[in-house]
């Protein structure tokens, strides 16, 4: 496998990126805790500094210390059935042991509805752990994403009023000039991801799902500046080299394969190998394709972002099944990996519907193997594989690909 | 138990709902509203010219839901999708399943998806409560619900059906918070079995027939031996195993409080009526103690429970925890910690139907009563 050069930038980006969050505080730069769907655009504009619970637990995981620190969420009192993420990072607090040197203390808490319900419950926990104020942008979950014009007032006024307490936090005026920049930025950033995520339809694929992943760190939580577009800007510029030159991301490429639900984060490493070694190219997964509808217009972006959290953000199972039908066309793909994920219950627990209508649909096959983000105590990763082993041989049968 | 046994009514509502509402369906010619617990305005319901029947999945044994969504899943999402899966909900003529949680949220797709056919209705609930917009939002979403029963019953809902549905339903409300204080200071009558039987009967039955099943309730007895029985105070959803009841009569643990959606919490509060009968509904809604899945100030949230347990005068505190229900793992231990502090013994259970062993129950609330006997005066 040749590897992508450009993803090399990622450990001295995220080392960058928490060294600034350490000194923020004594920057004078406010600190807000924020989920991956929050309007980080705002936070950058007012000159605060946006830190993720979420990548924080995700790094515990990559780095292999989820079980240390699950274990002391655990002795604190928060059960195992909890979000792996969760435990890990609230682990941390109890634990001190981190590959990102903890977080800094929050100054607020910012929590918005339209990922999962988990979330307001952990940062419920930070909030009070922290002493810091908390902030939820509730948005109703509209059933099958009709539209609901009662529920747009409700989401764009406490958008309105997240900016006031912003710039109470602050203690200044949101810059405008600054704030459009900061959403030029973003859209970059954005349509740069999306153009990552396209270049894995060409047959083979220049890059897999595992690079992906690993690239997610800046579009989660640097939109909205220029670390961001540059670095996709070079990592799209080689993959473009790559496609040309036809260089694939797994040698001999047989299988070309979706992935459902979040990546196994302990396991990103050994499963990528396991998958390359027999010609398996995990090509697309639904989970990264979120973030290239996060961009908004300069004209109005809190009416962009009212109707993304009420009708793009707010999964409903007919809305996925209709778009992993389209991305299994155009992705040309041969088979469906469904990670039923034990901490993820909000995008887990129609799993078993979703295979069914995707493979009826599609006549694609779908495995559904149970495991979990974070906590490797919650699966075994040699069960995992050979269920993965035996679907591919059955996928080898079917498409005759031997 | 014999026929003419007050009581034995209500058992039979429990024990069967399902059944029992053909019966009433059948006589009454009555559209039935299933609705899935918590927090559906059965008023709406009612005003419509339907019977609402709530839905609870504790005490379901599983075993067709298991092939539908992952077991890590809560009884009480299992449950309700299992009573569908083997017909048991067959007579129902719509379902409403409310935003508590990412697992009800996941409970209404699925049963769209599998069961095309049911007329189901996702009750877009708003977390925050006491949030002026919230207010605003879930009036226009009770105006929403109310148009759906309508095309289903063929019955607007108006003031005078709306007055009238408030009225049975406060009047029954305020029946059951007697039964309650009956149960504290008569409980070899009044016991916790027998009372919160009626409770969750009255969510199964038509309110204005329970109301008339009560009046033959023994009102009359008064008193009785309240020595060594310790004050407890429960918070859960429903209650799981639905035998813990009478384990706390045979414990000698007295209810002063619950938070249970189908306890205390669900008589708590009446609305208001003066002016908008929606809006007094949406105020009840959101004065109502706050679920798990809600939102109010994080620091607010453990504080006013704790002050709840102590101005009932509880001297424990039970929680019946369902097992894979994320918002109230995530609650407990700075609930526990407060507790602590305030020097309130607790006791936490998890709670499944597919696991739960009695027996361990039982030890537990032993040596729970026994750290209570400490602090008997
Ligand atoms: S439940 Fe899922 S979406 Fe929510 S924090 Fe955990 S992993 Fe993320
Ligand atoms: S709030 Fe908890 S018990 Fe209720 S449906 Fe959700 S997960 Fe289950």
């Amino acid at each position: 496998m040749e590897p992508i050069n450009a993803l090399k930038a990622m450990k001295k980006l995220t080392s960058d990126y928490f060294t600034s969050a350490h000194m923020a505080p004594h920057n004078n730069k406010p600190v807000v805790y924020c989920n991956v769907f929050t309007p980080v655009e705002l936070i950058y504009a007012m000159d605060m500094f946006p830190v993720y619970p979420e990548n924080h637990a995700a790094i515990i995981g990559a780095r292999k210390m989820a079980t240390e620190l699950s274990s002391a969420a655990e002795g604190m009192g928060y059960v195992m059935d909890l979000c792996s993420y969760a435990r890990c990072d609230i682990g941390w607090t109890k634990a001190r042991i981190s590959p990102t040197w903890g977080l800094p203390k929050p100054d607020l808490i910012l929590v918005i509805n339209c990922q999962c319900g988990t979330l307001t419950k952990w940062f419920e926990v930070l909030s009070r752990l922290y002493g810091a104020p908390m902030v939820l942008i509730d948005v109703p979950h509209s059933g099958n994403g009709e539209e609901d014009p009662a529920a747009e007032i409700y989401v764009r006024r406490q958008l309105d009023g997240l900016i006031k307490t912003l710039e109470r936090i602050a203690g200044k005026g949101l810059d405008e000039s600054r704030f459009k920049e900061v959403i030029r930025l973003s859209k970059q950033a954005s349509e740069l991801w999306t153009q990552m995520l396209i270049m894995g339809e060409n047959i083979p694929s220049p890059m897999t799902v595992f690079d992906q992943f690993i690239s997610m760190f800046p579009i989660v939580s640097q939109r909205g500046t220029e670390t961001a577009v540059e670095f996709y800007g070079n990592l799209v510029k080689e993959l473009e080299e790559r496609v040309k030159h036809k260089i694939p991301a797994v040698p001999n490429e047989r299988f070309r394969l979706f992935w459902d639900n979040l990546p196994i984060w302990s396991e990103l490493g050994r499963l990528s190998s396991f998958l390359a070694d027999r010609g398996a190219a995990v090509v697309t997964s639904i989970y990264t394709w979120a973030w290239s509808q996060l961009a908004v217009n300069e004209q109005d972006p809190l009416a962009d972002w009212t109707r993304q959290y009420l009708y793009t953000f707010n999964l409903n199972l007919g809305y996925r099944i209709e778009r992993y039908v389209e991305l299994a066309e155009r992705y040309r793909l041969d088979g469906f990996l469904f990670h039923s994920n034990r901490s993820c219950k909000w995008i887990s627990q129609d799993v078993i519907s979703l295979r069914q209508a995707i493979t009826e649909r599609t006549g694609i096959p779908g495995v559904i193997f149970e495991a979990d983000q974070n906590d490797p105590r919650l699966y075994s990763i040699e069960n995992l594989e050979k269920q993965i082993d035996s679907f591919l041989e059955l996928l080898s049968v079917k498409t005759n690909k031997v | 138990m014999t026929k003419s046994d007050p009581w034995l009514p209500f058992d039979e509502i429990n024990q069967d709902p399902w059944s029992k509402i053909i019966a009433v369906k059948r006589t009454s010619g009555k559209k039935i509203i299933g609705h899935v617990l918590p927090d559906v305005p059965e008023e709406l319901i009612y005003a419509a010219g339907a019977i609402p029947l709530a839905l609870a999945g504790a005490g379901i044994t599983i075993s067709l839901a298991q092939a539908q969504i992952p077991t890590y899943s809560c009884s009480h999402a299992m449950g309700a999708l299992e009573l569908q899966l083997k017909g048991a909900l067959d007579s129902l003529d719509g379902v409403i399943i409310p935003y508590v949680c990412d697992t009800t949220r996941n409970l209404y797709h699925l049963w769209r998806q599998l069961f095309p056919n049911v007329a189901c209705e996702f009750l877009r609930l708003p977390k925050k409560l006491g949030d002026p917009d919230a207010k605003l939002y879930l009036g226009e979403e009770y105006l929403r619900i109310s148009k759906w029963l309508t095309g289903i019953t063929g019955q607007e809902i108006n003031k005078d059906s709306l007055k009238a549905s408030i009225s049975v339903y406060s009047k029954s409300r305020d029946q059951l918070k007697l039964a309650y204080l009956k149960m504290q200071s008569s409980p070899s009558t009044w016991s916790a079995q027998r009372v919160i039987s009626l409770f969750e009967s009255s969510f199964r039955f038509p309110r204005e027939e329970h109301l008339i099943l009560m009046n033959n309730l023994p009102w009359d007895v008064d008193g009785g031996d309240t020595s060594d029985r310790a004050k407890i105070y429960v918070r859960g959803k429903v209650w799981d195993p639905p035998e813990i009841t009478k384990l706390f009569d045979e414990l000698g643990l007295t209810l002063v409080g619950d938070e249970i959606v189908t306890g205390f919490r669900s008589v708590m509060v009446n609305p208001i009526v003066n002016g908008d009968l929606f809006q007094s509904l949406v105020d009840r809604h959101m004065s109502t103690i706050p679920y798990t899945g809600y939102y109010v100030d994080p620091r607010k949230l453990v504080e006013d429970f704790v002050e709840r347990t102590r101005s009932c005068g509880a001297q424990g505190v039970v929680f019946l925890n369902p097992k894979f229900c994320e918002a109230a793992a995530f609650d407990t231990p700075d609930m526990v910690n407060a507790l602590k502090k305030n020097n309130i013994p607790n006791l936490v259970l998890e709670t499944s139907s597919r696991g739960t062993s009695m027996s361990q129950i039982r030890l537990r609330l032993e040596a729970f009563k026994e750290i209570l006997a400490d602090d008997l005066p």
